[in-house]
């Protein structure tokens, strides 16, 4: 994992004097609240409904032990016992009070953590694929690059006031697990006839009232000039993104309207003086950070492959969670566990200082001190020895963390909604507990198989609803809180944005409504392999049209 | 439509009504209610609320009073006065230094 050197060390501790001093001036009251949201705005301080958030950047999701025990230690001490895994692999506190918060960001820096970009118009926190580094299907790890990219884009002060947030994410492996062509700037690792590793670059992809599938914009940037490259995008839309309609600001409508093309045009202009010059990533320096993400020690331990078959039939839950929660490791013998915040009827993506701990400690213990958050809202312990597996599961039984879900239909994303979120229109939250209580029986998810919904409560999409197989709409409708279902969503490299079948559905209806739909999926499927969206695709909308509002 | 004044406390941040005295309280049904032809008082009150720069995201609401008791019109207000529904959690409560009067 990096660690950080004297220069992020200074500018997170002189950031955390920085805020605590303007903390302190706006409780005497020197600082108006109108001097102050900006700046804790910039520290990712929001004012929610019932109380104040603070988003922790979690840096491409990645964490040690001792500094997910601290998140632990923070929900404890300053808020709840819980905190909130995001799908920008960031985690939110819901409750903390103002006076507590220099506090907080001082405990953050001790373990190299900060809440720095998760706010404002700037570009955010990268994210990538949760298995990065560990994959067996990674053509070139993504950490080394997203930690370059953090580097760079924190505190760039050429990109500090963009006309809207930005968002980077990374996939360093062909099937795509972090949605990249989704975001502002999405990089997928290529190889090119010479065998040399580069980055496909995406641009204009987003969510939110207006979803876009980002466009390629180049085919291969060789690794070096990457960062070169990524200027030139940052600068073409800061200077031509538009700052008259907040709406209209990000750069998937600037390349809508100027056309691909246009920005392309603009881009090579800028990469032809920029390319070259400091933003050159020197071999050293590669190497410098690389050096970070190193391949843990692997001890070879003689398993290489475990009778899952043999397992369901001694411990049928330990099976379900082998078949699930486990994915394919680059080195023989091992396996990474994603660890399902999905408990059934639970609030997605919470997790209380109990379970950090234990997730803590599993991770130093089992998986070379390593965790990760998804943009799924679950976490990952990435190197785990098939040796060590039933212990880890074990632990995770007695931490109640056990659930053998992922990836089914219980495992959605959820935005906290109306019940905690000052935009949102409608709640998330008990839709996702209604429905996952619907489908908690194991077989019945084992019998839908993979199945993928996301719910947002407002347009603004944090619950990624547009890409779901199946996504929730909530909406605000006369007083009364109604969902819109739209089936065909996918976040994969084989993007796809879901559309609206027909009219809402209020609260009570909707598991009914997931229901039909599931139903008619099971009825027409060819074989128990095709997938929801592949039977989607076959079959069109027509019968899932027809399961949700009949024939009329 | 009568109306009630709300916002949110700076220290706690949590959601407060501005009662018939003239303080910041916790509770809704608590909440002075603005008649219609009473928009002169509630311009005042959003005055000298903001003076004290202690309470942030100054709203309106359209409320009702059925009974003695005041029905905010919108969802969100109601989730606002009781706290989140799901997980179920209590409000923000106030601490001892962080009450507010006008």
């Amino acid at each position: 994992m990096y660690r950080y050197d004297e220069f992020d060390a200074a500018f997170v501790s002189e950031r955390v004097e920085q805020f605590s001093d303007q903390v302190r001036r706006r409780i005497s009251g020197e600082l108006t609240e109108d001097q102050f949201r900006p700046l804790r705005l910039m520290n990712g301080l929001y004012l929610q409904l019932h109380a104040y958030m603070l988003r922790v950047a979690v840096p491409y999701g990645t964490l040690s032990g001792a500094q997910m025990r601290m998140l632990g230690h923070i929900a404890r001490k300053y808020d709840r016992g819980y905190g909130h895994f995001t799908t920008r692999q960031n985690i939110q506190y819901n409750w903390p009070k103002l006076r507590d918060i220099p506090e907080i960001l001082a405990d953050l820096a001790s373990v190299e953590m900060h809440a720095i970009q998760t706010s404002g118009n700037c570009i955010r926190n990268v994210t990538t694929d949760q298995f990065a580094g560990a994959a067996a299907d990674e053509i070139i790890d993504p950490r080394p690059v997203a930690e370059i990219i953090r580097q760079w884009s924190s505190l760039h002060p050429e990109f500090t006031f963009l006309p809207r947030k930005f968002k980077i994410a990374i996939t360093g492996a062909p099937n795509d697990r972090a949605a990249v062509k989704f975001h502002d700037i999405g990089l997928m690792a290529q190889t090119n006839g010479s065998g040399d590793v580069g980055w496909a670059v995406y641009v204009g992809g987003g969510l939110g009232r207006t979803p876009m599938i980002g466009k390629m914009i180049n085919g291969f940037v060789p690794h070096e000039h990457l960062l070169a490259y990524l200027e030139s995008i940052l600068r073409v839309y800061n200077r031509y993104g538009r700052r008259d309609n907040k709406y209209k600001a990000r750069i998937k409508i600037l390349v809508h309207e100027e056309g691909l093309e246009t920005i392309k045009a603009q881009v090579e202009e800028e990469f032809s003086h920029v390319r070259g010059g400091v933003l050159t990533l020197p071999e050293a320096e590669l190497d410098r950070i690389n050096a970070y993400f190193a391949q843990p020690a692997y001890v070879d331990h003689g398993v290489v492959s475990l009778d899952v078959e043999r397992e369901k039939i001694l411990d049928p839950a330990y099976g379900r969670f082998l078949t699930n929660n486990t994915f394919p490791h680059a080195r023989s013998g091992y396996t990474s566990v994603t660890v399902s915040l999905k408990p059934i009827g639970g609030a997605p993506g919470d997790a209380t200082a109990e379970q950090m701990e234990a997730v803590a400690d599993l991770a130093e213990r089992y998986s070379f001190d390593e965790v990760r958050v998804t943009h799924e809202q679950n976490l990952v312990l990435p190197h785990v020895a098939l040796t060590d597996l039933k212990a880890v599961y074990d632990g995770l039984v007695e931490a109640g963390l056990a659930d053998a879900n992922s990836g089914e239909i219980t495992d959605m994303i959820t935005c906290p909604g109306l019940d905690f979120c000052a935009l949102a229109n409608a709640r998330s939250i008990p839709i996702a507990q209604d429905i996952s209580r619907r489908f908690a029986a194991p077989d019945r998810q084992k019998e839908i198989g993979k199945l993928k919904i996301k719910i947002s409560g407002c347009i603004n999409a944090c619950g990624h609803h547009h890409v779901g197989h199946i996504g929730i709409l909530g909406v605000e409708k006369k007083g009364t809180e109604l969902y819109q279902i739209t089936v065909g969503g996918d976040g994969t490299e084989e993007a796809s944005v879901g559309k609206i079948l027909g009219p809402g559905f209020v609260a009570e209806e909707v598991p009914s409504a997931i229901e039909r739909l599931v139903d008619a999926y099971i009825a027409q499927r060819t074989t128990d392999e095709e997938t929801f969206i592949s039977a989607y695709r076959r079959l069109g909308d027509a019968p899932f049209k027809e399961a949700l509002y009949g024939n009329g | 439509m009568t109306k009630i004044l709300t916002g949110n406390e700076l220290l706690s941040g949590a959601t407060v009504y501005l009662d018939a005295n003239g303080d910041w309280v916790e509770d809704i049904q608590a909440a002075r209610v603005f008649a219609k032809d009473e928009a002169k008082a509630l311009e005042v009150a959003m005055a000298a609320t903001k003076v004290t720069g202690r309470i942030l995201s100054l709203e309106t609401e359209d409320v009702e009073t059925i009974n003695g008791v005041i029905h905010a019109n919108r969802i969100r207000e109601r989730i606002r006065s009781e706290g989140p529904t799901a997980p179920r959690f209590d409000r923000q409560h106030l601490g001892e230094d962080e009450h507010v009067s006008i």
